[in-house]
């Protein structure tokens, strides 16, 4: 059966889509073309059929909802039922094993190397700035607090030591004379220590290095 | 000569009446009473024009017909305001029991529709009972327009094949 340009008009026609125009040029091409007309009548029972009886055609959920049901399809086109059940359980599982299994497996409290033979065991200073390079010297430094009472110490060096303080304070200023020996394009590196009311140390950052721009 | 004639008129009689009777249901409502009596009134009038020599085949002999049909709708139509407020609204689908033949054919397309698979009623649904365009239907679905039009397409096939069994 060839197909004739005005088969697609069928559907407009009879759900009163067409354009005046479009609907007039449809109605005198069927007084003309059997093989349109005789489709015309059979697609008007079936549709008069299906909006007279929809009840055949709805799929409650899926129709409704079809939002979901589009998001479900997708997911169906590649994930069979199955494929989607084991999924969840495994992503269950791997929850389990993050929130319950991994927080009993506490990390015991690092090893410091302070000098070759000498180590601590404690806990650690998070050291705030400067930790990244630098435009120019830096002219304090800052650290995160641990509690009260407690005095750091802090070393500066570029390979030797530079300078060494100490403070009940968690930042500190640099003195002048220390900045006038600090120069651009050169790397340094800080430290800070902290120690308790009885003088014991319980807590050493890590070296962290930053690098004063050269321009 | 004279029963080529009856020939003639008897073949124009089968061909017409049927699309002058559909396009007039369109226009008037499946329900409307009047609607054989206009649809013979067409007819006569056509054959009335034929044999005065008023159609010389300058169209068509089917736009001739529907140059017939449509302006007697409109006089129809016109009458009925006259008289009624407002024009005769057609109840825009009828359920399909205006002849027997026509009642078969939808009980047939009810058997064909509950027997598809849930992918094509969806559509169906979705393209001819809420109306959606098929760009609209493709978006719900999330599938390509093209998509749509295959599984319209080939819904209908399957009610066709339903419908010449």
């Amino acid at each position: 059966m060839s197909k004739c340009k005005f088969e697609d008009l069928i559907d407009g026609y009879l759900l009163n889509k067409l354009s005046e125009g479009d609907r007039e040029a449809f109605e005198e091409h069927y007084f003309n073309c059997s093989s349109c007309f005789e489709q015309l009548q059979e697609r008007d029972v079936i549709i008069r059929t299906i909006k007279n009886n929809p009840a055949l055609l709805e799929e409650k959920e899926e129709v409704r909802s079809s939002a979901l049901a589009g998001l479900r399809k997708e997911l169906a086109s590649f994930l069979t039922v199955r494929q989607l059940a084991f999924a969840g359980v495994t992503a269950l599982l791997v929850m389990v094993i993050i929130f319950t299994v991994i927080p009993r497996h506490q990390v015991p409290a690092p090893n410091f190397f302070l000098t070759d033979e000498e180590t601590v065991r404690g806990s650690s200073i998070t050291l705030i700035s400067p930790v990244i390079d630098m435009g120019q010297v830096p002219s304090s430094f800052e650290w995160k607090k641990l509690g009260d009472n407690i005095e750091y110490q802090i070393s500066i060096s570029n390979g030797e030591l530079l300078w060494k303080a100490t403070t009940r304070e968690n930042r500190i200023t640099l003195p002048d004379e220390v900045k006038a020996k600090m120069v651009p394009g050169q790397k340094y590196s800080w430290q800070v220590k902290a120690f308790g009311p009885d003088g014991s140390l319980i807590a050493v950052s890590s070296r962290v290095q930053f690098k004063i721009s050269a321009d | 000569m004279r029963h080529k004639i009856d020939e003639d008129i008897q073949e124009l009689i089968v061909r017409y009446r049927p699309i002058i009777a559909f396009r007039v249901r369109k226009a008037l409502g499946a329900q409307n009473t009047d609607c054989e009596d206009l649809v013979s009134e067409i007819l006569s009038q056509v054959l009335e024009k034929i044999q005065t020599g008023e159609f010389r085949g300058e169209s068509s002999l089917g736009t001739f017909v529907y140059t017939i049909t449509s302006r007697r709708i409109v006089d129809y139509i016109r009458e009925k305001t006259k008289v009624m407020k407002y024009a005769p609204e057609p109840a825009p689908f009828p359920d399909p029991q205006e002849t027997l033949e026509v009642a078969e054919m939808s009980d047939r397309v009810k058997k064909a529709l509950s027997r598809l698979k849930p992918k094509y009623r969806e559509v169906l649904y979705l393209y001819y009972y809420q109306e959606l365009s098929r760009d609209e239907v493709a978006e719900r679905l999330g599938v390509s327009t093209r998509k749509v039009s295959e599984l319209v397409n080939y819904a209908l096939k399957l009610i066709r094949k339903e419908l010449k069994s």
